[in-house]
């Protein structure tokens, strides 16, 4: 994180202006979280160990994310079997896809308003 | 990505050029999980061999007489197998009906197979459905026409317009419906290669059905005599079935070093 003298200014708040960040969503807005939401909005359900791997997460931290986002109601989460081994996958729900794309959407406004600042 | 869930402080960027990083690597894992699951190869090269393998169909049985010579007796499937005089193998049409339905379900299993081993699951449902559904209408619509419905069904006998003629003299009306079948597979895919091999295909297809590419080999030099004459049929399906296995040998060599694991 850069300090805060490196920052550039702000640009004034105007009436109805409201800051990018008060769109985030706490439950997303997290680098693992919202990996996890990428990755099953791309296919259409991921395996538990894909997600483990891509992410670079310890089975245990996965869990805690998944049952995050489970119980937040954006992604389910079903249990099977593939032969003998079992098999967890994990699917994106249309909550899940409406929160990754505001998040998307936030991030992107903020990085577009700061962006002139610099260039300036 | 490193596990740092210790310090959720670090994980919640509120900067701009930590947003960017994170747009950056969530751009990444989008790119890698599509790339991972990327599987068409297959239902090229499937419906590429499957093509190939029809040409006993398209064969001639024997030198031209005022024409083609038309089979008589027994059932056809028109849309799926063509006019008889245009093409005289009989059972054509059985063949690609169970050709398409068969490749259908050999590509659901492969897509299955495919999203167990990779740990990604690309909805091939679209594709397969469309496919089957376009197939079944291609074997449906023109027995409507044969059979007397109840007045308020005679709209779906009036479906049967709906084929252009041309489309399916020559026995290639299977050609379009796998065309039709490769646009959905593009969309589940996200491919944009696949979208171009799908526009690729589109048009070799509808040449195929409008035209007698037979005659650009004639101009070329090729003077059928003899028995070469019941081969004349065969480019109109030897340049679509070109066309899926090279881009499906094109696709496999480009998808072979994804197939492992992340």
């Amino acid at each position: 994180m850069s300090p805060a003298k490196d920052r550039p200014p702000e640009p004034p708040e105007q009436p109805g202006w409201e800051h990018p960040t008060n769109g985030l969503d706490e439950t997303v807005h997290q680098r693992h979280r919202l990996g996890i939401l990428t990755i099953t909005d791309e296919a259409q359900r991921a395996e538990f160990g894909y997600l483990r791997e891509a992410l670079g997460l310890t089975p245990g931290n996965l869990s805690k994310h998944l049952t995050v986002l489970e119980q937040a109601g954006m992604v389910e989460v079903e249990k099977g079997y593939a032969g003998r081994r079992p098999r967890t996958w994990v699917r994106i729900t249309s909550q899940g896809r409406a929160a990754l794309a505001a998040e998307l959407a936030t991030l992107t406004e903020l990085l577009r308003r700061h962006t002139p600042a610099r260039d300036a | 990505m490193s596990d740092d869930e210790s310090d959720p402080a670090r994980n919640e960027p509120s900067e701009a050029s930590d947003g960017a990083a994170l747009l950056a690597d969530m751009k990444a894992l989008r790119r890698r999980a599509r790339t991972a699951r990327h599987a068409y190869w297959f239902p090229l090269v499937l419906f590429g061999l499957l093509t190939c393998a029809s040409v006993p169909f398209y064969v001639l049985p024997g030198p031209p007489a005022g024409g083609t010579e038309a089979v008589s007796g027994g059932p056809s499937l028109p849309v799926l197998g063509g006019f008889a005089g245009f093409t005289v193998q009989h059972f054509l049409g059985y063949y690609w009906l169970a050709a398409l339905l068969g490749g259908l379900l050999l590509t659901l299993l492969w897509y299955r197979w495919n999203a167990r081993r990779v740990g990604l699951a690309t909805p091939a449902r679209g594709y397969v459905v469309t496919t089957a559904v376009l197939t079944v209408l291609a074997l449906v619509i023109p027995l409507l026409s044969q059979v007397r419905s109840p007045r308020w069904l005679s709209w779906l006998q009036q479906l049967s317009v709906l084929w252009p003629g041309d489309l399916i003299l020559r026995g290639t009306f299977p050609f379009l419906i796998i065309a039709a079948g490769l646009w959905v597979l593009a969309w589940a895919e996200r491919s944009r290669a696949l979208t171009v091999i799908a526009a690729a295909y589109t048009a070799t297809a509808l040449l195929a059905s409008l035209y007698n590419i037979e005659n650009v080999l004639f101009r070329l030099g090729w003077n059928p005599s003899g028995n070469d004459w019941s081969l004349t049929a065969l480019p109109n399906v030897l340049l679509p079935a070109f066309v899926l296995l090279a881009t499906g040998a094109g696709a496999f060599a480009v998808q072979r070093p994804h197939r492992a694991r992340p």
